[in-house]
């Protein structure tokens, strides 16, 4: 099982960090992977200049937005 | 430390009137609360000046330490004579309660106050004495954790009359309605706020009298200690969170950084929910040991507009919203209202590198302005409020 982080601190949460955990759910609906892949929310990952910054378990901070959260799922997510 | 008397008062102007008639003066000694409700007669500007007068030398006089009967015997010769009436007056109630519990009232043709106790009946036995033509009843009593004393102007008893109803709800019928709602209400400013918004309904907006309503409710003291900011200093991290965790009272952490402080010196984890009730407000989180834990700027000037709503709203409208609200800033704002009568906010004043972004909307970058602005409203509620920056 691979956990998804989206920082909700304050920075992230303007950049959209709503938008962003909406869309992640939505394309792990759609491609059928709820028992691989878990969107979980966290608190300021310190990289808030990154916003929305969103880690894959304990890897790298990413820095995604509404409209690269596609890119970035099949990169990180399907990619590994 | 003694009981915390949580006092609030509320007012309707007669309809047109750009004044008060009535005059509220609460004033807070080491020793005891003092609460005068005075109502001039007649209303607009004429009103106003009668009732500040009789509640001012009266607030400072008992302030000062002077006696019940030489207040009352200033006020009553030195309110000026009305022209038309060919009489000075204003009628007032002054209360008087120590943190003990202990009241002293008196009464001058204000409509009688209203006690609804928690536990015991508390028994009233009122003494009169006459000034001039009018009578004076004062009473002695002790009230304990959880009674309401209530106090209102005639404009409350009157609400409705000619209107909605025939000769207005009676003081028996506020009786009633404020013995539904003692019990359920646990703090005063709910009570005189939904009070005053019944008397505005019966009165269909149109205020015939001005309308005061004074609570004051008997409380144990209940601390909220507010964690929000890291400290200035990393090395204070575990010696604030030591203090912090000491307080007997609800514990609330707003602000990510603080929170992973916080669970890092305590060894717990921390849980960050991931649903979005509000989409305005980012998700709370659970921490162990903390009543709430929730982002930090954002909520907290969410939290302040709900406070300010709720203080100068329509209160039927705001409240709901309060009660039902299980997002951060409702959650925290209901706390606030409701529980805490002490507040602590512990303020790291640690630079956030999130707020140095020139993108970010201005009043992220002064969080010390939030806090002395969710202070000023605290207090505005009758809340005390201790800040220690860290």
């Amino acid at each position: 099982m691979k956990k998804v982080y989206v920082c909700i601190g304050s920075a992230c949460h303007l950049k959209g960090a709503y938008q962003v955990i909406h869309k992640l759910e939505e394309i792990i609906r759609r491609e059928k992977l709820e028992t691989t892949v878990e969107v979980k929310a966290a608190f300021c990952l310190g990289e808030c200049t990154k916003a929305v910054s969103v880690k894959i378990d304990e890897g790298p901070v990413h820095s995604v937005t509404e409209d690269t959260v596609e890119d970035f799922f099949y990169q990180y997510l399907l990619g590994r | 430390m003694g009981y915390f008397i949580d006092v609030a008062f509320d007012s309707l102007n007669k309809f047109g009137e750009e004044l008060c008639g009535d005059n509220v003066e609460i004033i807070q000694t080491e020793k005891e609360v003092i609460v005068v409700l005075a109502d001039g007669l007649g209303s607009g500007v004429k009103a106003n000046i009668l009732a500040t007068l009789t509640s001012k030398i009266a607030g400072t006089m008992l302030k000062e330490g002077a006696s019940l009967d030489e207040t009352v015997d200033t006020i009553v010769h030195t309110l000026p004579v009305c022209n038309i009436r060919k009489l000075a007056y204003s009628t007032f109630t002054i209360v008087k309660i120590d943190y003990e519990g202990q009241v002293h009232i008196i009464e001058y043709d204000n409509p009688p106050f209203f006690i609804h106790p928690h536990g015991t009946k508390i028994e009233i036995k009122k003494q009169s004495t006459p000034i001039q033509d009018k009578v004076i009843k004062e009473s002695h009593f002790k009230i304990q954790d959880g009674d309401l004393l209530t106090i209102v102007s005639d404009g409350v008893i009157h609400a409705g009359v000619g209107a909605l109803l025939n000769l207005g709800w009676q003081w028996d019928n506020v009786n009633d309605y404020l013995a539904s709602i003692a019990p359920k209400e646990k703090c005063s400013s709910h009570i005189a706020r939904g009070l005053i918004e019944t008397c505005k309904n019966l009165y269909m907006e149109r205020p015939g009298d001005d309308t005061t309503v004074v609570a004051i409710k008997v409380r144990e003291a209940e601390v909220v200690d507010l964690f929000t900011g890291p400290p200035e200093d990393p090395e204070d991290d575990s010696w604030v969170i030591r203090k912090f965790m000491k307080g007997k009272g609800k514990k609330v952490i707003c602000g990510g950084t603080a929170a992973k402080i916080a669970s890092r010196e305590l060894e717990r984890e921390l849980e960050v929910d991931i649903t979005y009730l509000d989409k305005e407000v980012p998700p709370i989180a659970y921490l162990e040991g903390i009543d709430l834990v929730t982002e930090g700027v954002l909520t907290l000037s969410k939290t302040i507009e709900k406070i300010q709503k709720y203080v100068e709203g329509d209160f039927f409208e705001a409240c709901p919203s309060f009660l039902e609200g299980k997002d951060g800033a409702s959650l925290l704002a209901r706390l606030l209202i409701e529980d805490c009568t002490h507040l602590h906010l512990w303020v790291g004043k640690a630079v956030n590198p999130a707020h140095q972004n020139p993108d970010f909307p201005i009043d992220l970058s002064i969080k010390l302005k939030v806090v002395k602005e969710l202070v000023n409203w605290m207090e505005k509620i009758g809340k005390k409020v201790i800040v220690t920056y860290i």
